[in-house]
Order: structure tokens, then sequence, then C-alpha cells
């Protein structure tokens, strides 16, 4: 096992170098121009061009990406063409907000769509799994923002339950942490509840007519033993999956819950970064994600050996 | 139903439920030495001299002091300097600095800090080029004096000491100065009346600005730039936030204290929450604007400018960027602001009275337009130049014109503009835009006004009798030769369509009630203001 993971960290650097080489490329060739942007609407070209040479975009696409690549190698995600800081500094100020919402999001989903996807299962064709099931089609089809937005309205401005924006980090108490999280992680949750929620009524079903569970029951096991001991633990796989793949949605579902909550995560930094084109942050934000996105797979593949003994690499 | 309109029923829903109702739990608890401040853009950068964007201009006014500063009659006053002196040729400037100005980190402020700001400022600043190619020499004289020796008169001295345009002639300590001007700084050490901390910076998140203890202001009342900026509270933070519906609802529950520049769609909302105070922010308002290029047909034809200008309605870009609210618009048959000194509408008679679809058909046939295809780039991202853009696309329909839309962002149009390549081979036909007005109140700082060919701003446009009145007006010794110069330069600009002025427009400041003293200015004003708890 031990080797394995080694051979699949080993196996990440590749797939790094080619996202690397990607991320730069398309970059290169966008429309667009920090120079502009940083000279401001008065500036002259001359203005615009000698800031261009003070970023060294004025040189060949190889020596750039050398030069980035290199700086990599050593460490250095470069710097902030606007912000004069360095990207691994701008990336640690925002990681913790980011994480926490997604630990969240995570956790909340877990625990209430994994029950709900079981109970849709044990209860199929009833009213419950119809009721379990509308909400899921609800939750799928609401995008982040409308769902942020009417919470929102209701939670902070009609009951003044909740803050309407911002983030309090966790070293500040638990319940301020909290609390500016509730409702971003409701709302960028429902989508990914709503599938978690399915994948676990559809591997559960699946289970349930299975010889075991038959057996189960003629020997007189509890219902609850036999949802949550047998059938869940071997309708997990597909569940493990969709909660990595999902983790991706919430990568994509930080940017808009991030900007409609005021969250200053790195959702909100990769959209300022790609609107006002500071190229190291973009690159630093999509090199990153790619790296989390392969250790998800990684984890999960794992995790495969945990649920299901009978699975070894 | 788009977007923005379900934000605004959810806002306004949210705004109705609330009038009444006193600032949440939440609120209460904030302390009322800090004020919250919600910008107008992020801040991203903080080097005014470098990045010359308006945010990075309004946060650096906390932090460095000017020399002089502009007031609401857009008179240059004194501010660090104590007295000034010019010989009788005009060419020779000597001021002395007030006594105890202090920087941040506990060091005076000396002449040579101020000769080191005046360089670099002078590298970027339109008005400071213009004052670097006719100097002599900038030097310091003792610890409190300098002096600026000119090969010729320079009449606007103090205003472009003193502006409000960006770049300001903000003064930083001699070792930020000296940093190239093409280079950001790292270090922001000023003497204004508030500190930076740099700390407590999260770009595109917050900024954090605390009251500067050793900050001697003024005895004069305060007035824009100029007097005495006196801060009342101990911290202003600036707290970003990119969608508008979530600064509207964290003002209307209490989690910010003024939002700089709430859309018009949200104003309403707030208007009718007892808690928040809307007005006017920005008296001198925006001018919004359309740019033609003059190198590439059709628009290299004045006939085809001025046959677009024959067409327009200014009311149709007026109601798509502020809506019904009639106060907060006018018709705007010139270049300058309104209501300030050098308004003149001469020669803008092509914009009054009913428009004349049929006689700018006519004018545009002449032009020899056959059909080619009008590059129109609109960026979607800025709701001013996408309004526009969808006006104009429809105008230029009407004329019978073949449009290529070209939706982008403001990004790509920023770069894309600065193409002098054919519309087909990259380049472009007309692009969109909006000026502040505190930038067109006279030529100095009013780029978008010259028309020196190759070296004026994007579209290039090339008319000699305009640049004629701008050095005019540089040149005048009163206000009545400047009011006959600007009087010229607006006859000549839109006889040749310098560019299409698409109307002036006002926009909204709110805050909460139990904050007070904000003045209305063309940058917020910190000094002054106080809040309860």
């Amino acid at each position: 096992m031990l080797s394995y993971i080694l051979r699949r960290i080993v196996a990440t650097l590749p797939v790094m170098a080619i996202v690397a080489l990607f991320v730069f490329s398309l970059l290169y060739i966008a429309p667009g121009d920090p120079a502009v942007v940083i000279a401001g609407d008065q500036a002259s070209p001359e203005d615009v061009e000698r800031i261009r040479q003070s970023l060294g975009l004025d040189r060949p696409f190889l020596i750039q990406f050398g030069s980035w690549v290199w700086r990599i190698l050593h460490g250095d995600l470069g710097t902030s063409i606007f912000t004069n800081l360095p990207v691994s500094t701008m990336i640690g100020q925002r990681l913790g907000p980011t994480l926490s919402l997604m630990m969240v999001t995570l956790l909340l989903t877990i625990v209430v769509a994994v029950p709900l996807g079981v109970v849709a299962a044990w209860k199929a064709g009833s009213l419950i799994d119809r009721a379990i099931m509308g909400f899921a089609v609800f939750g799928f089809s609401l995008p982040v923002f409308v769902v942020g937005y009417m919470l929102a309205y209701i939670f902070a401005l009609e009951l003044e339950w909740l803050p309407v924006q911002g983030y309090t980090p966790l070293d500040q108490g638990l319940w301020p942490w909290l609390q500016n999280l509730i409702l971003p992680a409701v709302a960028l949750g429902c989508v990914y509840i709503a599938l978690v929620a399915r994948i676990t009524r559809a591997a559960m079903l699946e289970v349930l007519q299975q010889d075991y569970i038959r057996t189960a029951k003629a020997k007189g096991m509890g219902q609850g033993g036999i949802l949550f001991i047998h059938a869940l633990k071997n309708a997990a796989v597909p569940i493990v999956t969709v909660i990595g793949i999902g983790i991706a949605l919430l990568i994509g579902g930080a940017v808009v819950t991030e900007s409609v909550f005021a969250i200053p995560g790195l959702g909100r930094l990769t959209i300022d970064a790609i609107l006002r084109r500071d190229y190291p942050v973009i690159q630093g934000i999509v090199l990153l994600f790619s790296f989390v996105y392969v250790l998800v797979n990684l984890m999960i593949d794992v995790t495969y050996t945990i649920v299901d003994p009978r699975i070894r690499y | 139903m788009d977007r923005r309109t379900v934000l605004k029923g959810l806002a306004g829903v949210g705004g109705l439920a609330l009038t009444g109702i006193s600032a949440p739990a939440i609120a209460q608890g904030a302390s009322a030495r800090t004020l919250r401040f919600v910008p107008q853009a992020n801040l991203a950068n903080f080097d005014p001299i470098w990045g010359t964007q308006y945010v990075v201009r309004n946060a650096a006014a906390l932090v460095w002091d000017t020399l002089y500063g502009i007031d609401s009659t857009l008179t240059p006053q004194r501010q660090m300097v104590e007295s000034e002196e010019v010989t009788d040729d005009g060419t020779t400037w000597t001021f002395k600095l007030r006594p105890g100005l202090k920087f941040h980190d506990g060091e005076p402020v000396l002449s040579k800090d101020v000769v080191a700001s005046l360089t670099r400022w002078a590298a970027r600043d339109p008005m400071g080029l213009m004052l670097k190619a006719i100097q002599q020499e900038l030097t310091a004289v003792d610890d409190r004096t300098f002096k600026w020796v000119l090969k010729q008169p320079f009449p606007k001295m103090l205003y472009a000491l003193g502006k409000n345009n960006s770049p300001c002639a903000f003064i930083m300590p001699e070792r930020i100065a000296q940093t190239d001007p093409f280079k950001q700084i790292g270090d922001y050490v000023g003497s204004g009346p508030m500190k930076f901390a740099k700390g407590e910076w999260v770009p595109g998140a917050k900024a954090v600005f605390e009251k500067f203890a050793d900050y001697v202001p003024r005895q004069e009342k305060a007035s824009w730039l100029a007097g005495g900026k006196q801060i009342l509270v101990d911290r202003v933070e600036w707290i970003v936030m990119p969608d508008a519906a979530t600064a509207a609802a964290a003002l209307q529950n209490g989690e910010v204290d003024w939002w700089e520049s709430p859309i018009a769609d949200l104003v309403p909302v707030l208007k009718k929450n007892k808690n928040i105070s809307v007005d006017i922010g920005d008296p001198l308002g925006n001018i919004g604007s359309f740019r033609m290029n003059f190198l590439y047909p059709p628009f290299n034809d004045v006939r085809a400018r001025r046959a677009v200008l024959m067409a327009m309605s200014q009311e149709d870009y007026m109601r798509a960027i502020v809506g019904d609210d009639n106060s907060l618009w006018k018709s705007l048959p010139g270049f300058f602001t309104p209501d300030t000194p050098l308004y003149s509408e001469m020669g803008g008679d092509i914009l009054k009275g009913k428009r004349d679809l049929d006689a700018a058909k006519k004018l545009l046939a002449e032009s020899g337009y056959s059909g080619q295809p009008v590059t129109c780039l609109v960026a979607q991202d800025q709701p001013i130049t996408k309004a526009q853009g969808d006006v104009t696309a429809d105008l230029l329909k009407k004329l019978g014109m073949n449009v290529d839309f070209v939706a982008t962002d403001w990004g790509t149009v920023g770069s894309r503009r600065a193409l002098k390549t054919p519309p087909g081979q990259g380049g472009w036909n007309m692009f969109h835009t909006w000026h502040a007005g505190a930038d067109c109140t006279n030529p100095a700082p009013y780029t978008a006004i010259r028309a020196n060919g190759d070296k004026a701003w994007f579209g290039w446009p090339n008319s000699p009798a305009t640049e004629k009145e701008v050095t005019s007006w540089f040149e005048a010794k009163n206000i009545d030769e400047e009011k006959a110069a600007i009087g010229r330069l607006n006859k000549a600009a839109m006889d040749d369509v310098v560019y299409a002025p698409t109307g002036f427009f006002l926009s909204y400041t709110a805050w909460r009630k139990n904050v007070s003293g904000i003045a209305k200015g063309p940058l917020p004003f910190f000094w002054g203001v106080s809040k309860s708890a």
C-alpha cells in the first residue's frame, strides 16, 4: 500500500507539469494585459509599455515559462503583479476561509445527505422517498447564488440570526467562526447534498436486493443494523467516489458562494486575479487546485481499501 | 427575468421587511471607534503613483498628504506648505513646508522627501510631465524649503500640486520615493492623517487604516483635500464586497457603516430603510462616452462621426445607466463637467433637440460608408459600459451600419483598444468608457479631450484646433481667459468629434444614520466623519 501511495504521489508530478504548461500557455494567449489595468484609464501607451517591461511581460514565451518553472522548482510561486505580495502569502491569507467553508459544507453534506439517501432507499416508492428525491431535484435546480440570497434574506435580514457576510477565523472562537459559515455552507451544500443523497439511494437500492441482506433479515437483525452495518458499508464505494468528485464541485461553487457572502477565500482571489490578469496568482491557484484534486483522488482510492477489503493495489 | 432583477427583488423584500426594525444584535456590539466602509472597488495595490486607479488614490489620500489640496470650489489651498513665492517672470517657485510635519515612522518631513516625491510623480502624471519638460532644477534649499526653477512660466503650478486627479502629488519619505516610478513600492509610510496597517491588508478583501496620533491638521475647516483633516475615529476598515446585493444587505444589517457607491437598482431599497441615509456622493459625477477610431473607415471621416452624434439620444444612454431617476442625469452638449466654472456648451447644438435619423443617414452615406463591419468593443463586466454598448449597437443598426458587436470583459477592452491595427486584424472602431467629472473640469487632467493624433488617447483623434485651445487654456492668466479658451475648445472638439459624450450622470452614496460628517466630493473623505454607538 505504501509503495502504491508513493507511486501515485510521484505520478502526480507529470500531471502537475502538464497542468502548469497548459495554464501558462492559456494565459499567454488569452486577451488582456495586466499592464493596462495597472496603468489606469488615462495612461499613455508608452506608460503601459514601460510597465510591461518592468513586469517582464515583453519577454518571449519560452523565457517567461522557463523562469516561472525554475521558480516553482525552488518552491517560489512568484509575486503578484498587482499587490507586490508573494503568491504563497496571498494563498495563505485565503486558504483558511476556503478550507473552513469546504470542511463545514462537506461535514454538513455527509451528515445530511447519507442518512437521507439511506432512508429514501429504505422507504423506496413511499411519500418519504418522493419527498427526499423531490428535495434532491430542487437542490440540483437552484443556482448557488439564488439559494445564498434567499438564505441571507430569511436568516440574516428577516430573522437576524446570522450575519450576511464576512469571515471570522477559528482562533477567535468556535461560534464566531461558525456563524459566518452556516449560510454559505448550506447554500453551497444544497447541490452537493442532492447529489450524494441520490447516489446513496441508488447504491443502497442495489445492495438491499442482495441475498446477504435477505439473510440478515431472516436472521432477525434489526432494521438499523441491516441498513447501516451491512447495506451502507457495501454501498460505500460509489458514495465515497461521488463525495470525492464533489470536492471539485465545491471548488467551483466556492467561487460563487464566496462572492455572495463576501468571504475572503481562494474563490474570490481567483476571480479577482482573472479579471485583473494577475498571471502569477492565477497560475499559483490553478496549480494548488490541481494538486488538491489529484490528492483527493488518491485519498478516495485509499479509502476504497478501507471500506472494501477486497480492493487491493 | 435576469439575475440583476432577482437580486433587486430579494434585496427589496429584505429592505421592506427591515423598515422600522432596529439594527440587529450583531451590529450593536461593534465599536463606535471603528468605521466600516465598503469601497467602490478592490484595493489591489497601494502605490498611488505606480497604479492610478481611483480606489488607490482614495486610500492613498488617507495615508499620504499633499503640498496643496483642491477644495470644493476647485481652488488649490495650502496643505503641507506654509508659504510659497514665485518670481515676477513666473519661472522660479520657492516653497516652505509647515513646521512639525512627521511621517508615520516618526521621522520629520524634509524638503529632500518632497523633491524625491515630486520627481517620481512628475514621471507619471500628465501635468508632472509638462513640468518636467520645462524644468531647470528641483532642489532642496534647506530642511523646510525647496525650489522649483522652470525654463518658462507654468501658471497652473499650484493646481498641479494639489489636484485630486490620479496620480496626485503625494509626499513620501525619500527612501520610498526613490523607487522607479514604473515599479511598485512595498513600504507604505506617509505623513497623512491615518497609517496603513500593512499586516492586516488582505488584497481583495480588507484594508485597515489607523489614526496617526502625531498628525497636525491645519486650522482651516476641511474642504475636500484641503483644510484640517481631523480624524474622529480610531480605525477605518475597508471591506471589499464584490456583490452589490450583499453590500446592500450588510448595510441594512448594520455590518458595515458606509457604502461608497450603491448601484442604482438598490437605492430605492436603501432609501426605505429608516436607519440609512442616501445622498449624491460626488456632485462632479461622471461623463459617459464612446470613442471612435480616427485611423480607419468609417470613422476616419468626420462626417461619419458627426452622423453618429446627430442620431444619438443622450437620454437613451442615461436611462440605460441610471434607470428612471431623473435627478441622476442630465444631457451634456459639451465635454466639461456641468456646474463647474469652465463648463461650456459652445458647438454643442448637434447634441440638442430632436434627433434627426434621416439627416444622419444622409451624412453617413456622404462619408462613403458602404456597409463594412463596425467593430464595437463592449465590456460586459462593467454595468456602465454594457448599458452604453447596448444603446450604441441599436443606434448604429438604426443608422444602417453593420455592427460587429464584441461582447468581452474590461481587461480585454483595455488591451485591445491600444491596438492600432485595422479592425479586421484585431483592432477596433468603437469602445465605450466613462470619465470621472473631477477629471473633466479643465484640460489638465483630461486625457480624453486631447486630440494630438498618435500621442492622443485611444482612438487617436487628430484635431489641431482642439489642441490649440488646450494650449490657450494652459497659458491663460485669469478665469476669463480660461473660460474663453474652454468655449473655443469645446466647439473645436465637438466639430471634429474628438469623442462622443453620452451624458452626465451622478451616483449615490449610502451610510447608516449613526455616522455623521460625510461630505460630498470626488472621493470619500474620512476626515470629519464620526460614528456613534
